[in-house]
């Protein structure tokens, strides 16, 4: 069974690319364009193995995004990476402190971005 | 590496593009609303989604300039700095920087490195604040590549995470699996001892540590790697075991857990054989630089050694940089564009009863008899109907709303206002208004002129408004709106309208009319719009050059497209450019010559005609001439220039077209007149090779292709009468 995973970004060129990546690594992948999006489409139901959020978005932002994502009882324990342009600390541990499982620094490449959603998903 | 995600650049630029204007905009908005937080909320976003994704490409200088602005428009939207006038000033000229940078990373151009440097000192010094804190950088973490030097290395690692490890969706399994990968794990201890009785425990928290040995080759920022979301909350320990010959003596590198700056020995890559030499005194940088120069080419060499002619490396090196050339050309060609699924969708929809229509024809064809025609018709016209309206939808497709050009003004006539001491409003009204991609590409310039030109020329200084009691303010409308086949879009400025003396005065002088001709206001309007007019008594910034609205009429022609001038002394000007909807499909007239049918472009079409006897002369050196209403035009036999077999080689039998292109005329002599019908204009270049005096063919309703006629071409056959050999 194939793995899935929510990808939130309010740019269409970020997310296609995010989901270029991990479509080729064989995840089946949901889209969403901001926070509330996200949690929308998390709420409808259905297994979501990993979370990939942008920060900076309009209607609900990334940290919001993941503090609500805890929330639910099916993400309470699913991974969530947040995708940063700022590698600045208080963003790191406003992450961190929301839940956030780990972080990946833009610009990134694919090979870093499978590379650290298989560090965080359980096998 | 980035590679991968090199066929998502188009998309970037698009988007990136999209971006710009949202900033453009708000920051416009922004100077009548400085408060207006969400706004600027929006502003930095955009920016911010520019920094990020051209990150990804690469694109480093578009990134550290926007991280500039970003910067500026951080401490505004956090209300750490205030909107004034010289900021919201600052952020616009460094929004213009941003497009060239966009510019030189899409086409490769140069930028100008002086503005970018300039701006980017000016949004420091906008974004410094007093006083001015320490910058608090996180030291970056210098990605070392793993140093691979086989050497294998026992670590001893202990590790206690901390206790809401699994609330953030952490599992140190995946850490202890991580570490596996790096090398032989060994010894691996769980220490349960903080866990806790039964009924205290939480089973939401991590009560464990570990204690490991891990053999590897790696050094120690890999390991770290594996700890990399959890080292600084971990009490983590990481030690080299040293082999036992050191006597046991504690020769150990601890890393303790938490600290930030840990330094090692970091593997760099190698570097160049004459860096390494001059570092280490062997030899002189200059000495180094003069070794260097002395390096030869492959081409050089090879000429040298005679393997190829000079010649031939000419060649090779010409080919070479066309290749290149090519190569950005078809860069720069590619475009996309971004369709509104609901279009799509339909799309798909009308393709389905498309299939039901032909699925319906092809039942009745099987057993088809005689009595059944009716049902025959009333499905053929079924077939049309689906025909046209997918042909419609598909055109739809390419359509974008006009707002994207017009998006461009509000900031135009602020800059033009503020340039020319004049106080002017924009009204923008039909932005919804759909039209072909490439025409709201190519109309953007003949626009701008326009209204420059209406901002310049058009509109009176306040004093003068306020003297002819008009309102201080002066206003240009910009307006789209739909008008049968064709998009009209207006520049109407309630200035002091075209001075009739005035431009009959400098017609004169340039030698354009007489000085005793009699012409009606629609004459003099339109000479404007010839090469090398201008009544602006000083040439200004903004425009005046004699350079402009003769291009927009040239530009707008291309298009096939018309511009025509209404105006009101003391009430203002209305330029309306009247335009097709889309370049693939135009209104054509359907002529015979012979057993040919060539198809001439409506709008070029002025006039048909059948002339009288004498009314033709021929002119050595100069062709045929004939006398329509005074005027001598060129007149070309079609038949001669085509080599054909014509009905009538009598001009007083045939028919005369009277052609127009770029303000000349021409009369083309052609058999009979069809008919008037739209044809879609198939490439000849594509299908077949380029033909001079045509500009594309088209397949006709009975199955057979028809010619297009090229009036600027025919207009340079005429000029050099030169048949064409078929």
């Amino acid at each position: 069974m194939s793995k899935t995973a929510l990808i939130v970004d309010d740019s269409p060129t970020m997310r296609q690319m995010v989901a270029f990546t991990l479509t080729n690594a064989g995840f089946t992948v949901v889209e969403a364009e901001h926070g509330k999006d996200a949690v929308n489409k998390a709420s409808a139901g259905g297994k979501m193995d990993i979370v990939v959020t942008d920060l900076n978005m309009p209607e609900m932002d990334g940290i919001t995004l993941i503090k609500e994502l805890r929330k639910l009882s099916a993400f309470k324990f699913t991974p969530i990476l947040m995708l940063t342009t700022e590698s600045a600390i208080e963003k790191k541990q406003a992450g961190k402190e929301a839940g956030a499982t780990g972080w990946i620094v833009k610009p990134f490449n694919p090979e870093v971005l499978l590379k650290t959603i298989a560090k965080v998903l359980p096998a | 590496m980035s590679n991968d995600f090199a066929q998502f650049q188009d998309a970037f630029f698009e988007e990136a593009a999209e971006h710009l204007a949202i900033v453009e905009e708000g920051l416009l908005a922004l100077e009548q609303h400085p408060q207006d937080l969400e706004l600027l909320a929006k502003i930095f976003r955009s920016a911010h989604s520019i920094k990020g994704a051209s990150g990804m490409f690469g694109f480093t200088a578009l990134a550290q300039f926007t991280h500039k602005m970003e910067t500026l428009l951080d401490l505004l939207r956090n209300e750490q700095k205030v909107v004034t006038a010289a900021i919201a000033d600052l952020l616009l000229k460094s929004t213009d920087c941003l497009k060239s940078l966009m510019e030189a990373a899409k086409s490769g151009v140069a930028v100008d490195e002086e503005t970018v440097q300039r701006l980017t000192t000016e949004l420091a010094t906008a974004s410094a604040l007093e006083p001015q804190p320490p910058a608090v950088q996180e030291a970056k973490p210098t990605a070392a590549p793993a140093r691979s030097d086989g050497q294998e290395r026992t670590y001893h690692i202990t590790w206690t995470p901390p206790e809401w490890l699994f609330k953030r969706g952490l599992d140190p399994l995946q850490v202890v699996k991580e570490l596996n990968g790096l090398g032989e794990l060994s010894a691996v201890k769980l220490d349960m001892s903080r866990v806790p009785d039964l009924n205290l425990i939480d089973p939401e928290k991590c009560y464990l540590s570990w204690e490991l040995q891990l053999l590897t080759g790696r050094d120690l920022k890999s390991i770290e790697t594996a700890f990399e979301f959890v080292r600084e909350d971990s009490k983590l320990s990481i030690e080299e075991v040293r082999s036992t010959e050191s006597g046991g003596h504690s020769d150990e590198r601890k890393v303790s857990a938490g600290s930030g700056g840990i330094h090692h020995g970091e593997g760099s890559d190698p570097k160049p054989l004459g860096e390494i030499l001059v570092e280490s005194g062997v030899v002189s940088p200059a000495a180094l630089e003069q070794a260097l120069a002395q390096q030869k080419r492959v081409g050089e060499i090879l000429v040298e050694q005679k393997a190829v002619t000079p010649r031939q490396l000419e060649q090779a090196l010409h080919t070479q940089r066309q290749q290149e050339v090519a190569a950005q050309t078809k860069k720069a060609d590619s475009t996309s564009i971004r369709v509104d699924t609901a279009k799509i969708d339909k799309l798909i929809n009308l393709v389905g009863e498309l299939v039901i229509t032909q699925s319906m024809l092809s039942d009745l064809g099987s057993r088809f008899e005689i009595k059944q025609l009716p049902v025959l018709l009333e499905r053929v016209a079924q077939l049309e109907r689906n025909t046209r309206e997918i042909q419609e939808r598909v055109m739809g497709i390419r359509m974008l709303p006009i707002g994207t050009a017009f998006s461009r003004f509000p900031r135009l006539v602020r800059d033009l206002s503020a340039k020319a001491g004049k106080k002017i409003q924009l009204v923008l009204s039909g932005e919804e208004t759909e039209l072909d991609k490439t025409v709201i590409e190519s109309i953007g310039d003949p626009l701008t002129h326009l209204v420059r030109n209406s901002a310049d020329h058009g509109l009176e200084p306040p004093e003068e408004r306020l003297d002819n009691n008009k309102s201080e303010v002066g206003t240009i409308r910009l307006n789209a709106f739909h008008e049968g086949g064709n998009i009209c879009i207006t520049v109407e400025d309630d200035g002091r309208g075209l001075n009739r003396e005035k431009i009959f005065a400098k017609a004169v002088k340039q030698g354009m009319v007489g000085e005793n001709e009699k012409l009606s206001d629609d004459q003099i309007w339109p000479l404007i719009f010839r090469p090398g007019f201008s009544t602006a008594e000083k040439v200004t910034d903004v425009s005046g050059r004699g350079v402009g609205m003769d291009v927009v009429k040239r530009n707008i022609e291309a298009l096939g497209g018309t511009v025509s001038i209404k105006t009101v002394t003391g009430k203002g000007t209305t330029f309306t450019l009247k335009l097709p909807l889309t370049l693939a499909i135009i209104e054509g007239m359907t002529v015979r010559v012979g057993q040919e049918t060539y198809i001439v472009p409506l709008l070029s079409i002025l006039e048909s005609i059948q002339p009288k006897e004498g009314a033709i002369k021929t002119v050595i050196g100069k062709g045929e001439l004939i006398n329509v209403r005074g005027t001598y035009l060129p007149m070309i036999r079609m038949y001669e220039v085509f080599t054909l077999q014509p009905e009538h080689t009598s001009p007083m039998k045939a028919i005369l077209l009277i052609l127009e292109t770029e303000g000349e005329r021409v009369a083309v002599m052609v058999d009979e007149i069809l008919g008037q019908q739209q044809v879609v204009i198939k490439s000849m270049e594509q299908n077949f090779r380029k033909v001079e005096g045509i500009a594309g063919a088209t397949i006709l309703g009975d199955g057979t292709v028809g010619f297009i006629l090229d009036v600027r071409g025919l207009l340079e056959i005429a000029r050099h009468g030169a048949p064409i050999a078929a």
